[in-house]
């Protein structure tokens, strides 16, 4: 310390100087006895630690100069589901990323995105000041994908393969190769000292059955199930291994737990169950859009797309929009006055007030005729319409009719083509097949006369949509969901006021025990306007270029002796009507109802179920589980209290491995756990989930080297070495030599993920129109480098400069101008939106056998049996209800990157002011909040934005792994990360279904989807 | 330690100084240091139609920077507020205004800030003592002692980024495109047009800063303090202070 400074200090001491920072600044001056005392680390005097700029580019000029010690690559991000393509900027010397932006030609960053034509150099040019570039390709990360980097280097960050010392469950591990993992997980054996745990290559049998009695469960060979997490741009290469390779049919991610209500309100619209495509709206050209049980700009998916496109259409554009939510967020914004608003309403009732929406609009004449009425697509393209509906279809609604429920066919009144669905034409009067009227009657009820002479009774869909809708009076729904009349009304007046430029979306929101048919009923309003197709309508996304399905160049997806995995799931998604147990009640004279647990044959499969089915032993149980980057017991309202001792038991489930960089919840009670890369240091083929209007296919390829170890070949451990080790040392097929086959018939090994995936990039690179080949300046800068001799060694001499020119943009991506053709989107939905759903009005409950309800319905919160939830739960002992809001910086899994938690570092128990009044809770203070499955003590926030009656909790916290608590590593310690453990999950806050037995959960009495949204609660100041 | 500081130090030793006393000590032999070019002045606009509160801003400065963990060159505070029968969402982005007067300058006893010829405030980290006077003057608590240099510290308008012919991170990575740089001296600038055509307002405007981030859709009630609930829970801001 220089003399000056000394005596600055004794000076100002003496005099008192430091008694001048009473002002509520007392820490600085204890920072400047630090400043003076203390070694100043700062690498230069007015910028700090900043790193130099990534490169320079001259403001005049628009000269590029790139910096040689940073390197800027196009990859993607994994900070969410949103899945962005993101710029992530290295530093080459240290294998550090430094900071993480978005990448310009990607869609998802990106409004608008830069043509993919452009040159690499271009493209830094374009993100510069150089004639302002910057401002309008800007291309952004949000806060989370801006953070999420900090993973990569977290201190619990698990690098090695780990096998469990002591009690599974326990946070002790051993450090084991990768070689003895791989033996002992597929040779089995007295594993732990515990007895003997059956091994991969024993379960892998596809010709036993798990049960001779009951043969529809399957082969031995589900008694796996594998657990991703979503489509991350590598579950097809797990779905390879686990279900075409071994050949298990439990192979699913997060859906059921996540927004399954939603996409299963849109498979019913859309009239396509496997599938579950979803309509997001063209925001750029709407004119008024209604968000009922999603956030954007706050939430949903893509988060950052939605919230980029509101803030310009809301402020540039004419949008006006609605969000009807419970609780407050940034989907609202007071700078852009009646632009936006927000509508308080009570938790899973979205469906009353659209319903009553539904009523006035049918009764007041406010639909489109024009588009309902089209009873084909060649009518709706005579009348220039870009979609079409079933609401002028006649269903047979004749009591004990054995086609009950089904839609009217020609063949049931004539022969002839028998699947074309008869209408009424207006002018005759007379039932005739679809195909041959032009505008159809929309609202029908009556007779038809049939072959034998005897009447059919039919009413048109959009005639059953208004039955339904009149079930209840404005004033019922508008008690029912917490909104005046007048504001449904308003509501819907002005939905319907816009034309086709007017859409509504919903999302986890609906994710209530009754979220069903109130995600159908929302979805149900775009059609209603006719806006399937159309600019400022809604759209069913743009695609994505052939990777892994058979491609142009190789073909990923089949092979030789590749499995086609049969048997009913964990999930029970089958007609119950099918099963053994069905036709043993039946064949005894019982009532085959109830199931003896619901069976949800509308659903995908639902890894929610996987874990209650196996502890429960009903179907059957597992004998092994795999999890790859998944997390179901902090994801899964009510899971993790019910199963905990039950899953540390090794009997009740002899052998779980996880794959995954990070212990969570769920992976705390794996036997083995095999370490895997991390955001940016992984291979993968990603697209766009939703809101993009041309094809999307995202790179994700290792920009930095893998921080993991390496096994004994010299690989990374991830995902794919652990896979491929395992299918060869059992012998599966679709792995190893001669695994890929190319457009020739030529063979290619599977050794490696770089084998899979740079073949999928070929697929990429020459579907349609080829690109073209990179030059060496997009290679050097991109970053392309570090992988180009890979590139060369594994594809052909044609094709490695293609997949260059690929890799060095982030993947390939549709240029902007293909969005739309005149007034329509260019990428367009083509079956029919579903008024009355056939596939679900002929399905039933099997837990009473009753049909569904075949168009959208109100249905109040209900329990497994679709009673009503509060009869078995009376708001007299529980007042309140909890929902689960989604954080614009948390997601499931970030609760380990620190800039977030700086920012927000827990979430609180949000509750209406005058129910804090009551409970004399002010914000800030501890309070209890129970449910019927457990209890938690959080912090009160005491907000004027909630509807009283309900408490938010924010997702995303309460974790009780990624840092919570210790883990040992042999003699190392993961240490717990002070803070990752802060506030509270709503997901402790689930419970059993009452009318379900052994473990369960609450759940949407339809579908199936976990109930997260109006759990009955009560609070406690304490 | 160069000849200012010593200058001050010395005074600095002889006499009582409170914060509002310390005047501009040696400015004048400061001329070393990077000053910029007058023919830019480095402004921002921030459009709060735009702004979804994401805090990508936040966390880009901080990467950027390499701001230590907890500080905050920029942060979105973020309220729900009451007016007449509805409740709102505000949000609103705060960073160092580069004011025209800048109250933080005069205060500094020993010149470490200054303003740059284009109108960046910048601190210079070699001479600043930390004695947090320039931290107390800033009305907009833009400033804090960071605990790596151990210097006065804030915004810069990321000026080695924008001397390398880039933009601040912040405004790279807003997501709703809220925040747009540019020169207000250059009359065709995005900024020069936005202030021209657009009513915008400044935080603060009693205290005579003359601030150069300019919002867009500010409201005038909350231009000085907003009456509100901060919604993005933190034990320091649960009072809805500015304070970060």
């Amino acid at each position: 310390m220089s003399a000056s400074r000394r005596n600055f200090i004794k000076g100002a001491t003496a005099v008192g100087a430091l008694g001048a920072f009473g002002y509520g600044y007392s820490h600085t001056a204890n920072e400047m006895l630090k400043g003076l005392l203390g070694e100043r680390q700062s690498a230069d005097r007015i910028s700090g630690n900043a790193p130099k700029p990534e490169f320079a580019v001259d403001p005049v000029t628009g000269h590029l100069t790139p910096n040689p010690e940073q390197t800027v690559a196009y990859t993607l991000c994994m900070g969410c589901t949103t899945i962005c393509g993101v710029r992530v900027r290295v530093d080459n010397a240290r294998n550090k990323v430094l900071r993480v932006t978005g990448n310009p030609y990607h869609v998802l960053s990106s409004d608008p995105f830069l043509p993919y034509e452009t040159s690499v150099s271009d493209s830094f040019q374009a993100l510069s000041r150089y004639q302002e570039r910057g401002l309008v390709a800007r291309s952004t990360a949000c806060g989370r994908g801006n953070a999420v980097l900090e993973k990569l280097d977290a201190a619990q960050r698990v690098r090695v393969p780990l096998k469990r010392v002591g009690k599974r469950g326990s946070g002790q591990w051993a450090p084991i190769s990768f070689e003895q993992l791989v033996e002992e997980v597929v040779a089995g054996g007295d594993l732990f000292g515990e007895g003997r745990v059956e091994g991969l290559q024993a379960i892998r049998d596809l010709e036993t059955p798990i049960d001779p009695e009951q043969p529809e469960f399957g082969p031995k060979a589900n008694q796996l199930a594998v657990m991703p997490a979503f489509k991350d741009g590598r579950l097809r290469f797990a779905a390879r291994f686990a279900k075409q390779s071994f050949g298990t049919v439990n192979f699913a991610g997060h859906r059921s737990y996540c927004g399954l209500s939603m996409r299963a309100g849109y498979a019913a619209l859309l009239g396509e169950w496997k599938k579950m495509p979803h309509l997001k709206p063209d925001f750029s050209n709407s004119e008024f859009l209604l968000f009922i049980g999603t956030a954007p700009a706050s939430a949903g998916n893509p988060f950052k797309r939605q919230g980029q496109l509101l803030a310009k259409a809301r402020s540039d554009g004419k949008l006006k929009y609605v969000v009807v939510d419970p609780v407050l967020t940034n989907s609202d914004n007071l700078s852009s006055g009646e632009r936006s608003r927000w509508i308080p309403i009570k938790p899973g009732t979205d469906g009353a007030l659209v319903m009553a929406m539904i009523r006035w609009i049918l009764e007041n004449d406010r639909y489109d005729a024009g588009f309902l009425s089209r009873p084909s697509a060649a009518a709706a393209a005579v009348a220039g319409e870009a979609g079409w509906s079933n609401a002028s279809h006649l269903v047979i609604v004749q009591e004990n009719h054995p086609e009950r429920g089904k839609f009217l066919r020609a063949a049931d009144v004539v022969a002839g083509n028998a699947e074309e669905i008869m209408v009424i034409d207006p002018a005759s009067g007379q039932a005739l097949p679809q195909g041959a009227v032009q505008e159809a009657v929309l609202f029908y009820e009556g007779s038809i006369k049939v072959p034998g002479g005897t009447e059919i009774a039919v009413k048109s869909s959009l005639a059953l949509l208004r039955d339904e809708a009149r079930g209840h009076t404005l004033q019922e729904y508008a008690e029912a969901c917490g909104i005046s009349v007048d504001t449904i009304i308003e509501l819907a007046d002005e939905f319907t006021s816009h034309g086709k430029r007017a859409a509504v979306d919903c999302h986890g929101g609906t994710m209530a025990s009754n979220g069903f048919y109130n995600a159908y009923a929302i979805v149900m309003l775009n059609a209603l306007v006719g806006n399937l197709n159309v600019k400022g309508g809604t759209g069913a996304g743009g695609g994505k270029f052939k990777e892994i399905a058979p491609g142009p160049r190789y073909n990923l997806k089949k092979f030789a002796g590749a499995v086609k995995p049969k048997g009913v799931g964990l999930g029970r998604n089958a007609p119950y009507e099918k099963s053994t147990e069905y036709k043993r009640k039946l064949a005894k004279g019982e009532n085959p109802y109830p199931a003896k647990a619901p069976w949800y044959s509308l659903s995908p499969t639902m890894t929610s179920e996987f874990l209650p089915s196996a502890l429960n032993e009903y179907p059957y149980p597992l004998k092994a589980l795999i999890l790859w980057s998944s997390n179901p017991l902090y994801g899964v309202a009510g899971l993790r209290e019910q199963i905990k001792e039950k899953l540390a038991d090794p009997k009740a489930l002899p052998l779980i491995v996880s794959i995954d960089p990070f212990i969570n919840e769920s992976n705390a009670y794996a036997d083995y756990i095999v370490p895997d890369s991390v955001l940016y240091e992984s291979w993968g083929w990603a697209s766009a989930w939703g809101a993009h209007l041309t094809k999307v296919s995202t790179a994700r390829w290792p920009v930095v080297e893998p921080a993991q170890t390496k096994n004994a070949e010299g690989r990374p451990i991830d995902m794919e070495t652990f896979f491929i080790a395992v299918a060869k040392r059992m012998g599966l097929p679709g792995f190893g030599d001669n695994a890929i086959t190319d457009k020739d018939g030529k063979q290619y090994p599977l050794q490696s993920a770089e084998d899979f995936y740079l073949r999928a990039a070929a697929n990429v690179a020459f579907d349609g129109r080829p690109v073209p080949d990179a030059s060496d300046e997009d290679i050097a800068l991109s970053g392309v480098t570090r992988i180009a001799s890979t590139l060369q060694q594994t594809l052909k001499p044609d094709e490695w400069r293609k997949v260059a020119y690929v890799y060095a943009r982030g993947g390939r991506f549709e240029n902007g101008d293909r969005s739309y053709e005149g007034e329509l989107l260019r990428h367009r939905y083509d079956k029919p939106m579903q008024i009355y759903d056939e596939h679900l009005a002929t399905a039933r409950h099997s837990l009473t056998g009753e049909y569904f309800v075949g168009t959208p319905t109100w249905v109040p919160p209900a329990l497994a049996d679709g009673s009503p939830l509060a009869a078995a739960f009376p708001p007299t002992e529980w007042p309140f209800q909890a929902v689960s809001t989604k954080s614009q910086l948390q997601s499931s899994h970030t609760i380990d990157a620190q800039s977030l938690r700086a920012i927000h570092p827990s979430n609180t128990i949000g509750l209406h002011r005058s129910d804090a009044e009551r409970l004399g809770v002010r914000s800030g203070e501890a309070v209890r909040v129970t449910t019927p499955g457990g209890s938690v003590e959080a912090i009160a926030q005491v907000r004027s934005g909630i509807k009283r009656g309900v408490l938010g909790i924010e997702h995303g916290f309460g974790h009780r792994q990624l840092g919570a608590s210790v883990q040992r590593i042999g003699k190392q310690v993961l240490p717990a990360d002070g803070g990752a453990g802060n506030g509270v999950s709503i997901n402790d806050l689930g419970f059993a279904d009452p009318k379900r037995s052994g473990y369960c959960v609450l759940t949407d009495w339809v579908v199936g989807s976990v109930a997260r949204q109006g759990l009955p609660a009560k609070i406690e100041k304490l | 330690m160069d000849k200012t500081k010593r200058n001050f130090l010395k005074g600095a030793a002889a006499a009582v100084l409170g914060p509002t006393s310390v005047g501009p000590a040696g400015w004048a032999s400061a001329g070393e240091r990077p000053r910029g070019s007058d023919s830019n002045r480095w402004a921002m606009v921030v459009d709060l139609r735009k702004c979804i509160g994401c805090q990508a801003c936040t966390v880009a400065c901080g990467m950027e920077n390499a701001v230590p963990l907890g500080k905050f060159r920029t942060i979105v505070s973020n309220y729900e507020v009451e007016l007449q029968d509805q409740v709102r969402s505000v949000v609103l982005p705060r960073l160092c205004n580069h004011c025209e007067n800048p109250p933080c300058v005069p205060v500094c006893p020993v010149g470490a800030t200054y303003q740059r010829n284009d109108g960046i405030v910048v601190v210079d980290n070699e001479r600043c003592v930390g004695c947090g006077y320039c931290v107390q003057a800033c009305p907009y608590d833009a400033r804090f002692i960071n605990p790596e240099t151990q210097a006065a510290d804030k915004c810069t308008f990321c000026v080695h980024r924008v001397e390398a012919g880039l933009l601040p991170a912040c405004v790279e990575t807003c997501v709703g495109g809220a925040r747009i740089f540019g020169d207000l001296k250059d009359p065709d600038s995005t900024v020069s047009r936005l202030v021209a055509e657009l009513p915008t307002k400044g935080l603060r405007p009693e205290m005579k800063t003359r601030p150069q981030v300019y919002y867009v859709g500010l409201d005038e009630r909350f231009q000085s303090k907003v009456e509100g609930e901060p919604t993005l829970w933190r034990k320091e801001a649960i009072h809805g202070e500015f304070a970060q």
